[in-house]
Formats: structure tokens, sequence, C-alpha cells
């Protein structure tokens, strides 16, 4: 900045200088020249400082440039002092030497060169400034100008005379003697004799001496440039230079921010911003998903080597025809995979419609032969085979289970509960038989088959070894229990065998003869023997059986604990009609609660029955009565106020409907307090306004009225007819009275006049005296005071003297409540706040379109998604604004407003905190 | 004789399909609804009623051995947060479980910076003990339990922060100096250094990643360009500023949390003034993190409370506390703008929602609806003086409460806050309604 200043207060100078001779003008540049290097030598001192030194030992410099200096300290401080300096001669003054006496005609002119001298002022100053910002780069600039000036002069006279540089340098030199005269206030040339000796060897010296050589006007021509360039600049101090670099450095990115602002912008107004776009849910085709499976299993890796076979692949590659080829079957193959599948066929078709056959079938006894088939086949498969027989436990537990969950012949059934209500007695022998069958089958099934399930259990069991045992023990108890039953059915064999023998004597024929007889006699006898020795024999190892098996049995039993077999079994069928005690249900593995149950009904006689119910409906009862009370207390209690409330409408049977009564009842109780306490307040309302109605005809109002009549007539002129006719025209309508009329009523509801007392006949005294003494002394007393106090309200009422003004002094509070008591902070003005709030935004109020915008939040993100940064792209400012045109115009004037404004409000604060460096 | 008949045509009013909704015309005339103005004001404040009712910040807390000293979010996995103590211990926690996932075992004194790449597969650690030290974050399967340094570098002084350039391999940390470093080479890329203070906290600009900025204990704050070889810029404040974050939608601001309470949003362009102050902390501020919308950050203090303020609000939207929480050394919002996390001197790192009421889970699109017009209203009615004062000060039991306490606590010359917090009862709107108090009475007192 300082620079291009400087450049451009110089550059008026330079054109001065041109005007002049050439010598003036080297002059003038010699003494900046000097004064520089006095600017260069070691660290600055404060002008005045300067001065005084400089004026304490003058010695120290030269003669001519102690004049300098005094003629420039004349220029800075402006003083008389100095100005007397500067009005001395120059030639009496001892400059005289360094001044040719030839130039000396030529130039003598103190107040032109003082004139000169002023701006260097300014320079001088510049070169503080410059020093503060570090640049000596500036005192390069003003040699380079210096030599500028030279080689301009110079082109100068090329340009006016058409002859090369090299004729002026003559001129030049002579001109060069001028100039040495101010050399000697520099330091670099100390000397006078180099000067007087032709100044400075220059380039074009240098040059000369190479005119004749080959490539010299190509030299010349980058003398010429090198010279129209610009000089290298000396390096600077570090720090002036890291500022220098620091400032620019932060210009650029000063400029690369710039780039944000309209997408800032544009986020900014935005009514609204969205960050929810774009998830990536990853994969998203099946084929994606497949794509990343891979084989773990052996099943899944077999698959894979025969999907991802090297022939496959190829031939999928490939248009697919191979695939046809390796698809290929022999013939012999699918013929025998035909047949297996057509005899299958026939074999299913033959099956089905047999089963359809014996399903066909309707015959009973055929039925009942199936079962028995089917129970005989399953008994010997259960005692030949674990594995049925466990099927067939498995089975028996989830019958068990199924009954014991759903008590399907627990007399739960709509016809057994019928039957026992009426009482089993009372029923015919088949209808009690059905129901102890039922009975009997639920015992049956909820039975529990221990046996099975340790058979299964210790068979199942993995532990082989250390089961051994177990399984030993039970396959001997069930040899035991096969072993007696063969032995039984042997038996039974052989008495039958011997009642038949006895049976089977055979009348007729060869048997018939007598040693026949005699033959089948011994041969009879032998055999009874025989058969008593194997009776025998069965009979003791019956008994060697059962002492084993019934120790075990007992054994089990303890263990189990509810194991109970044959005994019960057998007992079973035999009493059919001794169900109904104990001990079978005892025995039983039923519940204890079902037992108790059980026993109820096993009691079977209607009265317990009855009984119970009687105590259970008791045992309720106590619980239902207060209800019952309560209700009818309720009921009572909405009977009664009926008449007066309207909720006697309709009085319920069922007990729902009455307890909605009874709430229906609190309501009404709580409804009533309010309605009991509002009359009061009509009375207390009531008497006002009656008082108002007595008042009205008494003192106010005619007062008032008087108040209109003095006002309403205005006084006439017998000016033209102008006024009459307006008078005649606006006839109809009086502004005046309407307004006093409208302010009347407003002040009789703000200050509402007190009620005119009553007198109501017979109350407080008897009539007759009412009618003598009239209205209660206390009565109207009150009335007087209630005037009064009217009175003095309308008195303290601010518009009591304003004839043509009303104001208000009623303030509703609950109005306050929707009021602002300022207008909100980003708004304006009070018509756009009132219409921003004016229109409903809710859903009943607005078609559904127009809803989702109205309400849009002003970011819109969704929960679960991360957000980046932004990032930028091109914004053109023009575009129209995306999306939501109902929401857009309200919200956006508002976010715009309060983005410019609310930063200008805290400017001042944030400007006292911090302070800047650069 | 004509006959008017109602007419419609079979093209609009088929459904495309059964479960298409039949159309429904209705008149939203106003004059029919005279009530409506009524009946959303009535909304609105039951809206901000049920704004204080819900408003249950806090959702859990995960315990260190020490105090939590610096924390950094893994900005590709959501739910991973690094933290790191002041007993040299980091680790990785998993915020929805609320365990530990990792250890990163290494550093002998306290953690002071904690940074993750972009990808969130690099971790870098500095800490007192004059180390950085560079992880590997594990992916989520592997088993085992702690993570042993990739990379370490000893340096002759303690360092004080560190931050990674958004979706750059550049990592900057600070100490004596503000070094630039890569993934790759083994010594700083870039050594910055203007003045002689240590330098406390780097923040890289996460829309301009080239940029980045430092605070020193001179009070000052220099902004830093990668690419070039000598600093930017130098601001010097009135008081220390402890740490900056960049706005990252808006990459010209950023705001300093300062030492003096107060947060500065400066815009880079216009270093002369802030353009806006964020005042209500009582002690200074000690962290700050924005949102990633842009519209909010969140600051945590030394006076034990965390604050959420909007972008250009001069006071705090929110304010967090609870029993037994003490002065907060770290905050971060999470990636997706809904959780606070803050780390503090009880050993705590402490989640939060960002809107105090706001329903988590998945939304029904109706109960989505439901909410946003509830907020619409809110923000239309908050002038109301009804409104107003619910949505600044809370329900009106708690008033009472604020005022005892207040006056017990000037006669007993505690910290103000201390004891506002202290006996709250469990709302956090209380305590903004207190330190508004404090302040203002604070003035009358002295």
């Amino acid at each position: 900045m300082v620079e291009t200043k400087r450049k451009g207060r110089d550059e008026p100078k330079h054109n001065k200088m041109k005007k002049q001779k050439s010598s003036g003008s080297k002059t003038l540049s010699t003494k900046k020249k000097s004064k520089r290097n006095d600017a260069r030598k070691g660290p600055r001192l404060p002008n005045s400082l300067r001065k005084e030194v400089e004026r304490l030992n003058p010695s120290t410099q030269l003669n001519s440039e102690d004049e300098d200096i005094n003629s420039d300290e004349g220029e800075f401080l402006t003083d008389d002092i100095y100005e007397y300096e500067e009005k001395i001669p120059q030639e009496e003054s001892r400059k005289n030497r360094r001044f040719d006496p030839v130039e000396n005609f030529e130039y003598e002119l103190p107040e032109d060169f003082e004139d000169e001298n002023v701006p260097s002022d300014d320079d001088e100053d510049e070169d503080d400034d410059l020093m503060d910002n570090g640049g000596n780069k500036l005192e390069d600039s003003h040699d380079e100008i210096e030599e500028d000036d030279d080689g301009r002069h110079v082109r100068m006279l090329e340009g006016i005379t058409g002859m090369p540089s090299e004729a002026f340098e003559g001129n030049k030199k002579k001109n060069n003697v001028v100039i040495s005269e101010a050399y000697p206030e520099s330091e670099y040339n100390p000397t006078r004799d180099v000067l007087d000796g032709g100044g400075r060897i220059s380039m074009e010296d240098l040059l000369g001496t190479l005119q004749k050589k080959p490539g010299f006007g190509k030299l010349r021509k980058i003398m010429d440039q090198m010279k129209k360039s610009e000089a290298i600049e000396a390096p600077l101090p570090t720090v002036i230079r890291e500022k220098m670099e620091r400032q620019a450095a932060y210009k650029i990115s000063k400029k690369d921010m710039a780039k944000w602002e309209p997408l800032v912008k544009r986020n900014r107004e935005a009514p609204t911003i969205y960050f929810d776009e774009d998830t990536d849910l990853g994969f998203s085709t099946v084929g994606a998903i497949a794509s990343e499976f891979e084989p773990r299993t052996e099943f899944e890796k077999k698959m894979a080597s025969l999907v991802y076979d090297d022939d496959v692949m190829e031939a999928h590659k490939k248009d697919g025809s191979r695939l046809l080829e390796l698809n290929q079957v022999s013939m012999e193959d699918e013929k025998e995979r035909h047949n297996r599948i057509a005899k299958m066929r026939s074999l299913l078709f033959r099956h089905e419609m047999k089963a359809k056959h014996i399903k066909k079938i309707k015959s009973k006894t055929y039925h009942r032969l199936l079962k028995k088939d089917r129970l005989k086949t399953a008994a010997a498969l259960t005692e030949m085979d674990p594995e049925a027989a466990k099927e067939q436990a498995m089975k028996q537990e989830f019958k068990r289970a199924e009954e014991r969950m759903t008590l399907k012949h627990k007399n739960t059934s709509k016809w057994a509960t019928r039957i026992l209500q009426r009482g089993l007695q009372v029923q015919d022998e088949g209808t009690r038989a059905a129901i102890t069958e039922q009975l009997q089958q639920h015992a049956l099934l909820t039975r529990k088959m221990n046996s099975m399930k340790d058979g299964s259990s210790s068979s199942s069991s993995s532990d082989d070894t250390s089961d051994e045992d177990d399984v030993d023990e039970d396959s001997s108890v069930l040899k035991e229990g096969r072993a007696s039953k063969l032995l039984g059915k042997a038996t039974e064999k052989t008495l039958k065998i011997l009642e038949e023998e006895e049976d089977e004597v055979p009348d007729s024929g060869i048997f018939s003869l007598p040693f026949m007889e005699r033959g089948l006699k011994k041969r009879k006898e032998a055999a009874e023997d025989e058969a008593k020795l194997a009776l025998q024999e069965y009979e003791v190892s019956m008994k060697q059986l059962d002492d084993p098996s019934g120790a075990e049995n007992s054994k089990i039993k303890a263990s189990s604990g509810r194991r109970v077999f044959g005994a019960a079994n057998i007992r079973a069928p035999e009493s059919r009609d001794v169900i109904k005690t104990d001990n079978f249900y005892a025995n039983s593995d039923s519940d204890d609660d079902l037992e108790a149950k059980e026993n109820i009904f096993d009691m079977g006689k209607d009265g317990s029955c009855d009984m119970q119910k009687d105590v259970h409906v008791d045992s309720v009862l106590p619980h239902e009565f207060p209800q019952d009370s309560v209700f009818k207390s309720f009921d009572d209690i909405v009977r009664d106020p009926g008449p007066k409330t309207t909720y006697d409408v309709a009085i319920f049977a069922s007990d729902k409907w009455r307890k909605m009564e009874s709430r229906n009842k609190v309501d009404a109780n709580s409804k009533k307090s309010p309605v009991a306490v509002e009359p009061e307040y009509n009375q207390d309302l009531q008497e006002p306004v009656k008082e108002v109605g007595e008042n009205s005809d008494t003192e106010s109002e005619g007062q008032m009225v008087d108040g209109i009549i003095s006002l309403d007539p205005k006084p006439t002129y017998e000016l033209p007819s102008q006024t009459e006719l307006i008078r005649q025209a606006f006839a109809g309508d009086d502004v005046e009275e309407d307004f006093e009329n409208d302010k009347q009523e407003i002040l009789n509801e703000e200050n509402p006049e007190p009620e005119k007392p009553v007198l109501l006949p017979g109350w407080g005294q008897w009539t007759r005296v009412q009618k003598k003494k009239g209205l209660p002394s206390w009565m109207l007393k009150e009335h007087e005071n209630a005037k009064r106090k009217r009175e003095e309200a309308l008195k303290k009422r601010k518009d009591a003297h304003l004839k043509h003004v009303i104001i208000s002094e009623k303030l509703d509070k609950k109005a306050e409540k929707l009021l602002t008591k300022t207008l909100p902070y980003p708004f304006t003005s009070k018509e756009v706040f009132e219409q921003s709030i004016r229109m409903p935004i809710g859903p009943e109020f607005n078609p559904a379109t127009a809803v989702g915008a109205l309400n849009r939040p002003a970011v819109v993100k969704k929960p679960g998604v991360i957000i980046k940064p932004i990032e930028f792209k091109e914004v053109n400012p023009h575009e129209n604004k995306e999306g939501h045109k109902w929401s857009g115009q309200k919200q956006k004037t508002k976010k715009s407003k309060s983005d410019g404004s609310m930063p200008r409000k805290k400017m001042k604060k944030a400007e006292g905190k911090t302070k800047k460096v650069n | 004789m004509k006959v008017k008949t109602i007419s419609r045509s079979t093209d609009e009013f088929t459904r495309e399909r059964s479960n298409d909704l039949q159309r429904v015309f209705r008149n939203y005339d106003p004059k029919l609804r005279p009530q409506e103005k009524a009946v959303e004001y009535v909304r609105a404040l039951n809206a901000a009623k049920l704004e204080k009712i819900f408003g249950r910040p806090f959702v859990g807390a995960m315990e260190h051995n020490e105090a939590i000293s610096c924390m950094a979010k893994n900005p590709n996995h959501l739910k991973g947060i690094f933290a790191g103590s002041e007993d040299g211990d980091i680790r990785l926690w998993d915020i929805t479980s609320r365990r530990t996932v990792r250890k990163f075992p290494g550093h002998r004194g306290a953690v002071r910076g904690l940074t993750a790449s972009t990808d969130g597969s690099r971790l870098v650690s500095c800490g007192a003990d004059c180390i950085i030290r560079r992880w590997t974050v594990p992916v989520e399967d592997s088993s085992e339990d702690s993570v042993k340094p990739e990379d370490f570098h000893i340096s002759k002084n303690a360092y004080w922060g560190v931050d990674h350039q958004w979706k750059g391999d550049q990592f900057a940390t600070v100490g004596a100096q503000v070094d630039i470093w890569n993934h790759t080479s083994n010594a700083p890329v870039r050594s910055f250094q203007w003045g002689t203070d240590t330098v406390i906290s780097v923040r890289f600009n996460p829309g301009h990643p080239d940029l980045l900025a430092t605070s020193a204990s001179d009070r000052s704050i220099t902004l830093y360009d990668v690419k070039t070889t000598i600093p930017i810029k130098k601001l010097i404040m009135q008081t220390k500023t402890n740490s900056i974050a960049w706005n990252p939608m808006e990459p010209m601001n950023f705001t300093a949390a300062n030492e003096d309470g107060n947060c500065y949003s400066y815009d880079l362009r216009k270093l002369n003034e802030a353009t806006m102050v964020h005042t209500d902390h009582a002690a200074a501020v000690m962290d700050i993190d924005y949102s990633p919308t842009g519209r909010e950050f969140v600051t945590g203090s030394y006076d034990r409370t965390v604050r959420i303020f909007r972008y250009n609000g001069g006071h705090s939207r929110e304010i967090y506390h609870t029993s037994r929480m003490q002065r907060v050394f770290c905050v971060k919002f999470s990636c997706d703008a809904s959780y606070v996390i803050s780390g503090s001197d009880d050993y705590n790192l402490r989640l939060w929602k960002a809107m105090a009421s706001e329903q988590l889970g998945v939304l029904l699109p109706r109960e989505k609806k439901r909410h946003e017009y509830d907020e619409a209203l809110k923000n239309r009615y908050k002038h109301l003086p009804e409104v107003k004062r619910i949505l600044r000060f809370g329900l009106g039991t708690l008033f009472l409460v604020c005022i005892k306490v207040y006056t017990y606590q000037y006669e007993s010359s505690f910290s103000p806050l201390l004891l506002c917090t202290g006996l709250d009862t469990g709302t956090t709107r209380g305590h903004t309604w207190c330190t508004r108090v404090s302040s203002s009475a604070q003035g009358h007192w002295r």
C-alpha cells in the first residue's frame, strides 16, 4: 500500500524533474540519496535527536552535506530559525566549493530550489514510513528511478535526434560533471577525483570497447532490456520478510474462503437443510448377497464343488449348449427309473384302494375285531420290541397329558354336568353306567405309566456300563412277568385239558370197547398224574416267582411311590359299583385337588352338591352385599336428586349400568356444587342491575343527557344555505350523540351502576308494614354508597374530562396471556409479526399436502446417519431455491433477518474484548 | 325444470389399490373454525410443558480409572468413541452398549490428545510423556482385548494436543511448536513456530482441510495453512483460549472457548471483531465441539456443566449436569448430531441426548409428524408470555426450589452453581434459571 502511494507521489515529481534541466534533477536526486544514506547507518534515531547530533558535530560530515541537511532541516520543521538559515545565499555558504561556478550561473534560483525541496519533505516522512514497513526495497527503487531518469533522458534525446545514445555520451559526461558535485555527499563516492575524472564507469563505457565485435547488437539489446527491467532487490530482514509473506498468505486464504460464501449463504437462507440423503445400505440385491456366500459345511462344499465344476462353469460361460451334453443320461437308467416309479405308483394306488375299502366297512363287529387285533399286535410289539414299547409309552404319556389338560372325561361336558346337577340317583341305569365308565376312562388315561417310562429311560440312557444293573433288573422283572403269565396259561390249559378229558369220553366206536376203555383210563390216570405233577410244579414255580417279584415290586413302588399295577387293575373291573369309595382314588394317581372334587361327586348325593353350592354362594355373598348396598344407595341417591338433575333418565337393570350411573352421580355431585354457588353470583349480579335500573331514572343519566343536550345544538349562522344544506344532508346521523351513547355504554360496562334495591313483598317484614314504611333504610344507604363509589370511579377515569375520547380502563387478563408485551426480536413491524402467526399450521386446518411443509423443522436429520462436513460445489446464485413454497416464504424472511442483524448488535461488545495483531 | 346433480368423474375417484385412502374433501374456510388459533395456542402450551416433562437428557455413563482428559470420535463409525485419561489409559468405547471394546495401553503420563483418521482405521495419541503413538484401530470382531501401538515418536517436549486432517493423511501435534506429520513418515513433515509460548490446542478445518487453528498460552489464536511454510495470522485475545472448533458447515467460521467463560465466534476474513459472543458459563470453558449440522455447538466448562449453544445464539439453549459430575474437560458431539458426550474429572464419560426431550428409537410416521407439529407450534408461540415462561424456566414447582437455593447460596458464599445443581430436582432447566438469577443477583448484591 505504502509503496503504491509512494510511487503515486513520486510520479509528479519525476515529471517536474523532466521539465527541469538535467543538472537540476541530478542535484535533487543526489540529495535524496544522501539522506537515504544517513538513514541506512545503524539504528535510526528519531528526527529531533538526529538533528541535535548533527548540529553538535557538523564537522563529521562534509560541508556541502551539512548545508544540505540544514536546508533539509528547515524543511522538516518549518521553523523560523531554519528559514533564516535558508535565506543565506548559497554562494556565501560553505557549499560554494561544491558548485561549479559555471553551473552556478545556470542554477541560481534559490526560491525555485526551495520549492523543489518541499516535496522532499514528504520523502523524508515516507522514508520513515518505509522503515516501519521495513523496505530498503524502496530505496532501491529510488536508485532505479534515478537511473531511469538518466536512461529516459538519453532515450528522449535519442528519440528527438534519431542518433544513437553513444552520441550523447559527451553531453552526458558533461552533465556528469555537474552530477559529480553531488556525489561527495555519499559515502560510496568519497573522492572527488574519481568523479571529476569522468564519473562512474557505466555499462555503456564497457560496451563501447566491444562495439566492433560481432554479436554486439545482441548484447546491447540484452543490456537495454536489463536496464528496463527492475533491479534485483536486496534481501529483506527475515522478520519483515515473514511478516509480508504472512500478509500475502492471509490474503490468499481469505480469497480462498470467499468461494464458500454462496454455498454458506444458501444453506443459511434455506428454510430447511437436509442431512438424511443418500444413505448407503450396502448390498441391496439378492445376487449381490449371494455372491458373498462361502460354503462352510460339508454339504455346502459338495454343492459348491458341483456348481463350480470347471466343465459346468465353462459351459455356462459359453452359450450353454454344452450344458445339455453334460446333462446326458443313458437310456437304461431312464427306463429303470421309469419302471421303478411306475411300480411305486401302482403299489400306492392299491394300498389306497384297500384303505378305502376297509374304511367303507360299516360292520361294528368287524371294527371291534380290528381294534382288538390292533391292540393285540401292539401288546405283542411292546413285549417283543423295546422301541415299540417306548413309542407306546410316549403315546400313553401324550394321551395322559392331554387328558389332564382337557379333563375331557371328567364330567365336564354339558351332558355330564346336567346329569350331575339333576342327581345321579334319578338317572336310569344306562346313564349312570356311562358316567362311571367315563370316569374310569379318565382314571385310566391319567394314570401314570411308570414301568414303560423307566424302561425307556434306562434303555435310552447313554451310559451302558453304569446302567447295566438297572437293565438287568428291568429285564428280569419283565421276564418274571412274562414267566408268571406263561405259567398261568399253562395251568389253565392243563386244567382245561383235564376237564375235557373227563368230558370227552367217547361212547361209540373202537374207543367204546372195554379194553380200549381200560387202556384209555390208564392213560388218563397217567396223564392226570402228569398234569397234577405239572400243576404242582407250576404252583411251586409260581410261588418262587411271586416272592422275588413281589419284593421287587414293592421296591419299585417305594422308589416310584405311585406305581399301582396288577392289584388295582384287577380290582377295577371287579368293582364298578364300588368306584364311589375312596380307596380306588386314593390309589390312583390323580392330583389331590382333583381328588377332593372327585370326592364331592363320589359322595354323589344331590344334597351335598347343593350344600357345596350354598357354601360357595355364601362365601360370595358377603362380598356382594356391600356392593349391592352401595348400588342401592347410589340408586337411591340417583333417584333422589333425579327430579332436579337430568340423571333420572334411566335406571338400568344391570350392575354395570348402575355403576356407570353412580359415576355419573359423582359427576353430578361435583357439578352440583358450582351450580349451587351460581345462584349466589347471580343474585349478586342482579342486585346492581336492578339498582342500575332504578338509578337510571334519577340522577346520572339525567346529567348525561343534559350534557349531550348542551353540546348538541350548534350555533347557526345566517350565512348561506350551505351549512343548512349540510345539516340537512347529515340530519340523519348524529355522530356526536352516537359517540356519547357508545361512551355511556362502555362506562356502564366497565363501571356498572349499582342495582336498584328491590322490595320483595312479604320478605323481611309483613307486607302491610312494607307498604307503610317503604324500603328499609339500610338498603337505601347501601345503594347510596354504591352510587357514590361509582361516581368517584367515573371521575377518576382518564377520559372523564375528555368529551371526544374513550380510554378503556378495562384490562382483560385472559386476553393478556395471548399477547406479547413487546415486538419479538426478529420482527421489525407489528404487521409482519401478526401475519406470521395468523394462519394455523395444524393438520385439521390445512390440507395434508401443505401440513408437512408448514411444520418442517429447520434441520432434518436421521438419527444414526453420519453427517459429513460441507463439500465444495458450485452454486448458481440465481437458481431457484428448490423445495417448499409454503414454509419457504415465511421462514426465509425471518432467517435472513436474524442472520443480518444479530451480529451487528453484538459488535460493540466484541470489539472491546479483543485486540488484533497482524 | 333444471335439476342440479352432484357429478364426480370416476377417473378421479377410483382408487388404484384397495389400501389407497379415499379422497376426502374438507372445507378449510376459517369461518367454519373460529377457534383454530385458540386451539393451537393451547397445543403449543402443552407441547412446551411436555418438553419439560420429557426433558431427561442423561443416557448413561462410562467409567475410566482416572479423569478423562481427551476424546476423539471415530468419524467413520457412529458408536465408537476413543477416550484418554490422566493415567495414560486409552479406551475405545461402544456407546450403544457403553462397554469398553478395546484398550490401547502404552502411555506413561496423561494422554493429552487423541484423534482418529477420517476412515477410522488409524488412531494417533500424544501425551505428557512426550510421546506420539500411532495405532491401528482393530476391526470389530478381532478378539484380543488390547492393542499394541504401531509406531511411536519421542520428542523433548510434552505434547498438548493432536488433530487429524479431514480426508487427508496429515495430522498436527502441538506443544512447544506446531508439527505437521504424515502417516508414512517418521518425522514431522513441517514445523511452525511463532512466539515462544506453549501451544495448547489445535483443530483442523473440516470443510477446508488445509487450514488449521491453534491456541497458545500467550492468549493467541494462530491460523496455519499446511500448504505454506509459514503461519498465516495471529489473533490475541484478552484471555487464554482453551479450545477451538471450526464450523463444519461454514468453513470460514470458528468459535474459541475462552478462560473467561465466554465463547467467541469469528469469521476468518474479519478477525478484528467477533461475530458473536456466547456467554453463560460461570467458569472457564475447557472444550468445545460443533454439531455436524453446524447449527449448534457444545461446550464443557470448569463450572461442572455442559452447555449447548446455537451457532448464532448469545445464550445457551440447554445446560446439562448430574449429581457427582465434576469439572468437564472434554466434550464431543456425536457424528449424527443427536448425542453429546462429555468427559470429566470424576473419571466418567457421560452420554447425553442433544435434544433433552427427544424421543429415541424408531418413530412411526404419525409420531414424527406429531413431533414436528409440536416443534413448529412451540417455535410459533414462543413469544407469548406463558409459553415463554415454560420454555425458559420450566414448570412451576422448580421455581420456588431455585429461589430457596439461591438465597441460601449467597449466605453461604459457595460456588453458586454447585449449590443450585446439588439441590436440583432433576430437570435440566432449573440450572439455566439458577445461573441467570445468580448472575443478575450478583450485580444487585455488590
